[in-house]
């Protein structure tokens, strides 16, 4: 139990004390600080690619927990509240840490993946999260391998689900993709095979052809 | 319950002061430009999408004849009008809230309509002209607003340890109309000031369910289990004549002299001044 509970929500990189906080905030919410909760997990995202990737179930976990417990918001109210801060000082966090801005755009997009409102998409997030991939297709952006490679994964996670609450955006987006693949100078050939990637990805109704996954991916080790 | 009223405040402040939260965010899609700067006009044209998902909450068909805040019974002051709140904390909930209304505006729409199929059925069976207070789903209440405005009040009495108790201790089929209190139906027509004294005068009833607010209480309540329905049928829970239902303690002391009369047990007068459970019990 302690160990699944460890790997469920990748929490290993927290210490001892702060892994039964968070223990504690999913089994009896309303015994803990849940500001203090949801600061903590923002804070780590942005500094871990690891937790950043998985952080959105954790988060999930504790809303339902705190709702069923006590009927209160305040775990998400304040979570949101502290992306939406983020969100607002991206241009500075990307000019200051490249990881961290990946970091952030990761968390963003795990959140909206996990947590939704009747089983509908947080509106709020849509046009931020939009904002954000839009960001990581600029030409400057291009030019870095681990921003591309973020791009990749959120879309692959979400794509579909963006899509689908707006059409318009997803279409902005892979003009923009489009134009970077022909004719942007400079890509590295590794920037160029995931931007190719992407465009057969959406293509295909955001799968890929078991032909287009050999070819993208049949060096990687499984 | 406490995250509503700082929702409140916030969106309060958010119109010039501070707020005690990590700072105002003036980042809003509601507004319209976008923070580059570039209008934002044909993002709310997205009709593409199947749901045209309204990333802003204020931009929803008002054509702006209506106020842009209003006072509210919870409220301290003017409050922006639910959609315009600014942070994503806020908008997610409102989001929330609009889904539940709709959500539950659609059951109650079928639940009308199946109720007037029935009584137009036994109408006709049994050869009277029919009355017309079965077109109930002509005229409900549709507007969103005031929906979402209801819901709310409705909420902050359902937050409430006093509302939990009294669901757990009184189950549906055992509650008496005038006994017990209900919760006043959002969907019915009612002026504005109908249905806010409504909401005061059930959250003055749910008072009753009350936790103890002493141990030497509990006592009280020990002594009066045995307490059947007969006496229940003696109580009469309406306080018609109390001045400010909200507040406990100014009717508490109102009603103190009358803490000698030990007949009184069973009364709610009784359950007022001593927050006991004495109500749920007897049920």
């Amino acid at each position: 139990m302690e160990n699944s509970t460890k790997e469920d929500y990748r929490i290993q990189s927290f210490d001892m004390e702060t892994q039964n906080l968070l223990k504690t905030a999913l089994k009896d919410p309303s015994s803990v600080n849940l500001d203090k909760v949801s600061n903590i997990i923002v804070d780590q995202s942005l500094k871990d690619q690891v937790f950043s990737k998985e952080a959105g179930r954790i988060c999930y976990t504790i809303v339902q927990a705190e709702a069923k417990q006590t009927n209160g918001n305040v775990f998400r109210r304040n979570l949101l509240n502290r992306l939406q801060q983020e969100f607002k000082d991206r241009e500075e966090t990307r000019l200051r840490s490249l990881q961290e801005w990946v970091c952030f755009v990761t968390f963003i997009c795990n959140i909206f993946d996990y947590l939704k409102v009747n089983n509908m998409p947080m509106v709020a997030l849509v046009h931020p999260v939009y904002d954000c991939l839009l960001r990581l297709a600029q030409p400057d952006a291009l030019m870095n391998e681990e921003e591309v490679d973020c791009l990749v994964l959120q879309l692959h996670r979400i794509g579909d689900q963006l899509e689908k609450v707006n059409n318009q955006r997803m279409d902005e987006l892979f003009f923009l993709l489009r134009d970077g693949f022909l004719l942007q100078d400079g890509l590295s050939s590794m920037a160029r095979l995931l931007l190719l990637e992407m465009l057969e990805f959406r293509a295909g109704g955001w799968l890929l052809s078991s032909t287009a996954h050999r070819y993208y991916y049949s060096e990687l080790a499984d | 319950m406490s995250d509503w009223t700082r929702t409140r405040h916030r969106a309060a402040d958010s119109n010039g002061h501070e707020n005690t939260n990590h700072g105002p965010s003036r980042w809003s899609h509601c507004r319209k430009r976008g923070v580059d700067g570039s209008l934002r006009a044909n993002r709310e044209t997205d009709g593409a999408d199947g749901k045209n998902h309204r990333h802003t909450d204020s931009s929803y068909r008002h054509s702006d004849d209506r106020h842009a805040s209003f006072t509210t019974p919870e409220s301290e002051g003017p409050v922006s009008r639910c959609g315009r709140q600014t942070d994503w904390g806020s908008q997610v909930e409102n989001d929330e809230l609009r889904r539940d209304v709709q959500r539950d505006m659609q059951r109650y729409r079928r639940r009308i309509l199946a109720a007037e199929f029935t009584q137009r059925e036994r109408k006709t069976s049994s050869g009277s002209s029919g009355s017309c207070d079965s077109r109930e789903g002509e005229h409900m209440e549709t507007d969103e607003a005031v929906l979402l405005r209801r819901q709310k009040q409705i909420n902050y009495g359902k937050n409430t340890l006093a509302y939990d108790r009294y669901t757990k201790q009184v189950p549906k089929h055992l509650r008496q109309p005038g006994v017990h209190p209900k919760t006043p139906n959002k969907f019915k027509k009612y002026s504005r000031r109908s249905w806010d004294q409504q909401i005061k005068l059930w959250k003055v009833k749910l008072h009753a369910w009350d936790p103890p607010a002493q141990e030497g209480q509990e006592k009280d309540l020990n002594d009066i289990e045995e307490l059947d329905l007969d006496d229940v049928m003696d109580i009469e829970l309406d306080f018609p004549t109390l001045p400010d239902s909200q507040n406990t303690t100014a009717s508490s002391t109102k009603y103190n002299p009358l803490l000698e009369d030990e007949d009184c047990l069973g009364t709610p007068v009784k359950v007022m001044k001593t927050e006991t459970t004495v109500e749920p019990d007897m049920a």
